[in-house]
């Protein structure tokens, strides 16, 4: 067979010993031994890692190894070749010389020494460009959304010029599994589905990160989400890699109604899952600062007091609990007019009903707060809430 | 196999007399080179070629003629030095001759008929050299087998056959090394000889390793022979560098590019760290493999010249995981190798600011030089006195949660620029007047959390540029 360069050849040339580089010519006897079996790792968040075993006949002596990738991006320094230890009824003495780049060529040349004349199982990785993965979600939450069923998705994109009769993967999360994947092919599949997950929808209102529904009437946005804490059954052993959420609700009739979709982020063991939904229109918040008093101490040092005032309407006939988040840097900065010094302030919580921040979801700038809401009374009136928040600030110039 | 690129020496027909130069039609021979040298130096596009060649001359004055077309030899620095015999055969003069470009003719005066050993020594670029460097480490991450490689690229136009390639590592003033090197021929000489007996000496080491080259038939009907071992790159320290010489001679055609193994070191040991140090590696925890380049950790036989490091790691299934590359720097014999993985999304690394507060405040009275503390009650402060003084209080948690599957150990270094106290009981140490290093074990599956507490003293209060550690509760 005259040698013709094939498409990620392995070619084996049969010329022994002392052959130069120069006598190398273009037409060579080659044979081309086909790949056992492949593995392609898509752990690594930017590269794929390609690793293919093949068995290579060699000769007593030196044998030229030529590998080329005409027409696919692969990082030739990458390259590694390993010679997998021979079965013990046959053993074999094999090393690797030098490897010889030709120009012009995306080929190399590895010099291999035999002890003696037989197959040896080869491990070639290198590194692939055009192979990338990522990752959606479908979540189907049950009627009453406190449960959902959250099933994670791969995709596959091969742009790498290069087709694969059967590979196994790795992806970095879930189980290895197999598959082959073809020329410019895209294969997606199910890596895993987690059954009956317990979610928290929530209601929050966060001027800063959502704003105003309409701030001429203070009335605040009500986001929605659903939180999936990363936790407990099936999950919680893994991180969930970042990608598009879609989310459904059952209908009770057999069929499911689109709610939405988000982009769900990067989530550790023990994180949540946080995937807004839209905005509620049935939960009125109106926010006012009610009190704003400056006391001076000395000189230009001020004392301010300052309070908020929520008044909530939940016209739901269902009682939820309402997530208000403040950040204290943004309220100082309200209140001051942005004359500030730009110092992290220095605040106390004074006597309001809101008191006591969720310690967990709050620190020296952000705090949270979880206040229940009771369903619209039977006559259909929503009942108001009055809750006010309290901040002294101290040291302010 | 010569290249019609390459450089011709040619002994011009002996009875010539000396005006041939100026004819068109020329006899000549053309002896052929006996051995090459190339010293190839990374730092600097720059090789020193050293070829000798044995040339037959009359008795009188001898025209050679020298060519290099179409190759990048630097025409300054071609030199000829005769090596055999010591006396007798004496270099004249070089003429650059007007109409032709790339060619020199060099007049030879022999006071007999004689074989003469003539060594010609110049610099080309166009070749080059870089190491490159492989590391797997094992499943397990206790141990890692490296593998250092060099590579040498010939892109001179000329093809170098069995040459002898010697690698320079090393950036020091090279450049006036090679220029005293070709200025001084007679230290060269010397070195050459010196070369000469070493180059003999490694010859038969390898004709021990090696075998020479029999046809592949008898090889094969002969059971007995060596086997082919991949070639030993020898090193050597000299004054600043260190000089790799490839055992053996190597045949790099022009164009061709050949990767040999410098070294091996299996077993590594290794050491695992998880660092935050945003100066070095951004704001964010990295993984690194900290090994060190010493003869306890099976390495530590040469510094490892700058080049490309691949980091991967075996999996219990046989195969590779891919984990990085980096440019790894010149790693003197002793010294700690650093492999940067970069950041772990099985490691949280999180910093919660808890709270702030503020204190010892100061005025300035009427914009004067009148001072006064707040709650100093002997004097009322004017309307127009200002602060300008204070020391704030952040106290800070930083959280790390461990999700790998193995303990890990985390080293935290924070800069507070300006005069501060870091409190914590962490047992911090400082790396620098302003930088706090600290570090904790987070076992696996298990969660740390880092309580310190930052003072700063700011404007008037500031009276020094440094961080004091001190030992004590947060505030709460």
């Amino acid at each position: 067979m005259t040698r013709t360069r094939w498409l990620y050849s392995l070619g084996i040339l049969l010329v022994c010993a002392t052959t130069p580089l120069e006598s190398m010519a273009r037409i060579k006897l080659t044979t081309l031994p086909v790949r056992e079996r492949v593995e392609i790792q898509l752990d690594h968040p930017q590269s794929a890692l390609v690793e293919e075993e093949r068995i290579v006949p060699l000769v007593k002596g030196v044998n030229q190894v030529d590998f080329s990738w005409a027409n696919t991006r692969i990082d030739p320094d990458s390259l590694v070749l390993r010679i997998l230890p021979p079965p013990a009824d046959k053993p074999l003495d094999i090393k690797v010389l030098s490897v010889s780049y030709p120009p012009g060529e995306t080929a190399l040349v590895w010099s291999i020494a035999a002890s003696d004349s037989g197959a040896a199982r080869v491990r070639i990785s290198y590194l692939l460009g055009g192979l990338s993965k990522d990752f959606h979600y479908r979540a189907t939450t049950g009627r009453d959304e406190k449960t959902l069923d959250l099933t994670q998705w791969l995709r596959i994109n091969n742009n790498a010029n290069e087709a694969y009769e059967n590979a196994r993967f790795w992806v970095g999360v879930g189980e290895r599994f197999e598959k082959p994947l073809g020329l410019s092919e895209t294969k997606e599949l199910q890596l895993a589905r987690f059954v009956s997950v317990p979610v928290r929808k929530t209601y929050s209102c966060d001027p800063m990160a959502f704003g105003y529904l309409d701030e001429a009437q203070d009335k605040l946005n009500v986001p929605m989400h659903y939180v999936i804490k990363n936790a407990g059954g099936s999950l919680g052993k893994q991180p969930l890699p970042a990608g598009k959420a879609r989310i459904f609700q059952d209908d009770g009739k057999g069929g499911s109604a689109f709610l939405g979709e988000d982009r769900g982020a990067f989530t550790p063991p023990d994180d949540e899952l946080t995937l807004y939904l839209g905005l509620a229109r049935d939960i009125s918040v109106r926010r006012t600062i009610d009190r704003n008093e400056r006391q001076r101490i000395a000189g230009n040092l001020y004392r301010y007091d300052v309070t908020l005032k929520y008044e909530i309407e939940n016209f739901k006939d269902t009682p939820v609990t309402l997530d208000i988040a403040e950040s204290v840097r943004q309220i100082r900065d309200a209140i001051r007019s942005g004359e500030t010094n730009g110092l992290d302030p220095e605040w106390q919580l004074g006597g309001g009903t809101l008191a006591k921040p969720d310690p967990a979801k709050s620190d020296a700038d952000k705090l949270l707060f979880h206040v229940d809401l009771p369903p619209r009374a039977a006559d259909g009136q929503a009942q108001k809430q009055v809750h006010t928040l309290r901040l002294t600030l101290n040291n302010e110039w | 196999m010569r290249n019609w690129l390459g450089c011709y020496l040619v002994l011009l027909a002996v009875l010539l007399p000396l005006d041939v130069l100026a004819r068109n039609i020329d006899l000549a021979t053309v002896p052929s080179r006996n051995t090459v040298q190339l010293t190839i130096y990374n730092s600097e596009d720059l090789t020193l070629v050293r070829e000798t060649r044995v040339v037959t001359f009359k008795q009188g004055v001898n025209p050679l003629q020298f060519s290099w077309a179409n190759t990048l030899i630097d025409p300054t620095s071609v030199e000829l030095t005769v090596r055999q015999p010591k006396t007798g055969v004496e270099l004249l003069d070089t003429t650059y001759p007007h109409d032709r470009a790339q060619t020199l003719y060099w007049h030879v005066q022999s006071d007999t008929n004689r074989e003469a050993t003539i060594e010609i020594s110049y610099f080309t670029s166009g070749i080059s050299w870089r190491a490159d460097y492989l590391a797997i480490a094992d499943p397990d991450e206790k141990t890692l087998r490296l593998d250092s490689f060099v590579r040498v690229d010939n892109r001179s136009g000329e093809d170098y056959e069995n040459a002898q390639v010697r690698l320079v590592v090393g950036t020091i003033n090279l450049v006036e090394k090679i220029a005293q090197l070709a200025k001084l021929p007679v230290g060269r000489v010397k070195e050459a000889l010196k070369n000469e007996e070493y180059q003999e000496t490694r010859q038969k080491a390898a004709r021990m390793m090696m075998a020479p080259a029999p046809p592949s038939l008898a090889r094969a009907a002969d059971a007995e022979i060596a086997m082919e071992a991949p070639k030993e790159i020898i090193k050597e320290g000299l004054s600043e560098y260190f000089i790799y010489t490839i055992d053996g001679t190597e045949t790099v055609p022009n164009g061709w590019a050949k990767r040999l193994r410098s070294f091996e070191a299996a077993d590594v040991p290794l050491n695992v760290q998880y660092r935050y140090r945003p100066r070095e590696y951004g704001e964010e925890l990295v993984r690194l493999y900290l090994l060190r380049n010493d003869t306890a950790s099976k390495l530590g036989l040469t510094p490892l010249p700058d080049g490309e490091l691949r980091v991967f790691r075996a999996n219990s299934q046989g195969g590779l995981s891919y984990l990085g590359r980096q440019s790894l720097k010149y790693i003197p014999i002793g010294d700690q190798i650093e492999l940067n993985l970069g950041a772990d999304p099985a490691v949280v690394f999180e910093l919660i600011k808890r709270k702030v507060h503020r204190d010892n405040l100061w005025f300035q009275v009427k914009g004067g030089s009148l001072y006064r503390k707040l709650g100093d009650e002997a004097l009322k402060l004017e309307l127009d006195s200002t602060v300008v003084g204070w020391d704030e209080h952040t106290v800070f948690r930083q959280e790390i949660r461990n999700y790998t599957g193995k303990p890990i150990t985390v080293q935290i270094r924070r800069d507070y620029p300006g005069d501060g106290v870091f409190r914590s009981q962490l047992k911090p140490i400082l790396h620098d007047f302003q930088t706090v290093q600290f570090e904790t074990d987070v076992p696996a599956g298990g969660k740390a959390e880092l309580d310190y507490q930052v003072t700063t003293r700011q404007g008037y209060n500031q009276k020094q540029s440094r961080i004091e550690l001190q030992t004590g509760q947060v505030d709460r």
